[in-house]
């Protein structure tokens, strides 16, 4: 057993444990609290991973702002939960079974963990990493592949290829592939068992429609190859930020007073909060910029930024708040962020390329128009991410403070 | 075993240590106020020792900015756990104290919020 499955064995117990007590605990205060847990206990085993992303935001937008949404929409809720008679549902017990039981079932045909024979390590990451960004051997730019990597060899699905061995001890393969030899991960494809996704569709996107020229391969993945999802999640955002501004918002009667409850007298909160609110901000929009180089991106970095302004709010006021950023002003950056998103998109058009071809922004180095489309779309996505969860959060406040 | 590593080792244990008194003193203290007594300051400290046992492991090389940007990442992550972790016990603790929770006394070992 190695360390990592031994602490990945602890957290999942920990985890598990967490989720039992979530359905157990009558509070309903208690229970949003351990969602929390739970969610940083789950980007821990994200960290363990190395999905640094996705662990990011986990405990970005499952610890973080998540659990203020949910005491915000509970201060309108009663404290316990309903006392519901215990008893065992049959029906219900049996499907759950069931599927846990087809889940545990579809777990078996996935790779181990860490197997570098995964389908993955074999199909799209090599490809990403054969074409990167940067500096290699003094060209700048898009590189091709290298010299023996040839992204047709695992295309033909034939069953007759060969350089890794059937059994999975055997690592010696990989001191002669390329791996070693240009310190990328390039495997020499395959033999019959080993073989990548053979799904129809799959396999044919051309090798030049994979934007892997970003440091951050993940927000390589988030903004150049799944740029459209991207952009049609950051909508989803919008929407729901639309949604729910015209479910909640009430034209307020000219001449009533907004009720606030400022802490006056929590001297130690307010300086702290005085003295940390520059640096939450600046690490939001660091962790937006940040995003084409390393973890994090518009997503994580925008809930940083709305944490920020919350924590001002709850500090100082909502009316505080409102004289830094009018409800206006929120409404209006909700949609200019998507807004920044597309005309980015539109704007590859203009410059010749497709939709969201990043790489047309800079016709003279491709590589750096991608890394400039990458960071104005996550600054796109951060706007519009931030803004919605504080127009939620604002109307929770609002409706709390009738 | 390098010197670094022997010190990043010391710091570690006494991390951990300090972890376990405050477990222990977060089960056995009697009431609210007291328990977070234990957890609020031995976390704080724990964390801040474990932080810095850490920078004496951390890759690379002393005498360039590649080892010191992270060796200076986790400092000012020290940095601000040792002002938001105190702030957030006092926090809670006054919040329990507004809300009319009663600390513990051996005369009056109720405690509940009335």
């Amino acid at each position: 057993m190695t360390t990592i499955v031994i602490i990945d064995t602890l957290l999942l117990l920990l985890v598990t444990a967490t989720a039992i007590a979530i359905i157990e605990v009558r509070s309903l205060y208690a229970s949003a609290m351990l969602t929390s847990v739970y969610s940083l206990l789950m980007a821990l085993v994200w960290v363990n991973m190395h999905s640094m992303d996705v662990a990011f935001t986990e405990a970005a937008v499952g610890g973080g702002i998540s659990t203020i949404l949910l005491i915000g929409t509970l201060v309108h809720l009663p404290r316990e939960e309903k006392k519901l008679k215990k008893r065992l549902h049959a029906p219900a017990a049996i499907t759950c079974a069931l599927a846990g039981a087809a889940l545990i079932y579809g777990t078996l045909d996935m790779p181990n963990f860490g197997d570098p024979m995964a389908p993955i390590h074999h199909y799209r990451v090599p490809e990403m990493m054969s074409q990167t960004v940067g500096f290699i051997n003094q060209t700048k730019g898009k590189q091709p592949a290298p010299e023996g990597f040839d992204p047709y060899a695992y295309r033909t699905f034939n069953g007759a290829v060969q350089g890794i061995p059937k059994d999975p001890t055997d690592t010696a393969w990989r001191e002669t592939s390329i791996i070693a030899q240009r310190g990328i991960m390039v495997p020499q494809v395959l033999t019959p068992g080993h073989e990548p996704h053979h799904e129809a569709g799959h396999h044919l996107h051309p090798p030049d429609d994979f934007n892997g020229h970003i440091p951050n391969s993940v927000t390589s993945l988030l903004a150049g190859y799944r740029g459209y999802d991207t952009m049609f999640e950051t909508t989803v955002i919008f929407t729901a930020g639309v949604s729910l501004i015209m479910l909640l918002r009430r034209p307020r009667r000219e001449g009533e007073a907004q009720k606030s409850a400022p802490m006056t007298d929590q001297v130690i909160l307010r300086v702290v909060t005085k003295m940390s609110i520059p640096f939450i901000l600046l690490f939001g929009l660091y962790v937006i910029t940040h995003g084409e180089l390393g973890p994090g991106g518009g997503f994580q970095g925008g809930v940083v930024l709305a944490c920020g302004f919350i924590l001002f709010a709850l500090v100082f006021g909502r009316p505080a708040l409102y004289r830094v950023l009018p409800p206006r002003v929120t409404d209006v950056l909700t949609g200019v962020g998507v807004l920044i998103y597309s005309g980015t998109g539109a704007a590859c058009l203009f410059f010749g390329g497709k939709f969201l071809d990043y790489s047309a922004l800079n016709a003279a180095s491709p590589g750096e128009g991608e890394a400039l489309g990458m960071t104005l779309v996550e600054y796109g996505v951060g706007i519009t991410v931030s803004m919605v969860m504080l127009t939620i959060f604002n109307q929770l406040a609002e409706e709390q403070s009738k | 075993m390098a010197w670094n590593e022997i010190v990043c080792t010391i710091f570690l244990a006494l991390g951990c240590v300090v972890t376990l008194t405050g477990s222990v003193g977060l089960v056995r203290m009697p009431d609210f106020y007291a328990r977070l007594h234990t957890a609020g300051k031995t976390d704080s400290l724990a964390q801040l020792l474990i932080l810095f046992g850490l920078v004496f492991v951390t890759p690379g090389p002393v005498d360039e900015i590649g080892g010191w940007l992270i060796r200076v990442k986790l400092l000012m992550v020290g940095m601000i756990l040792i002002i938001a972790a105190p702030t957030a016990t006092h926090a809670i603790t006054k919040a329990a104290h507004l809300s009319g929770l009663k600390p513990w006394t051996k005369t009056d070992p109720g405690g509940e919020p009335k």
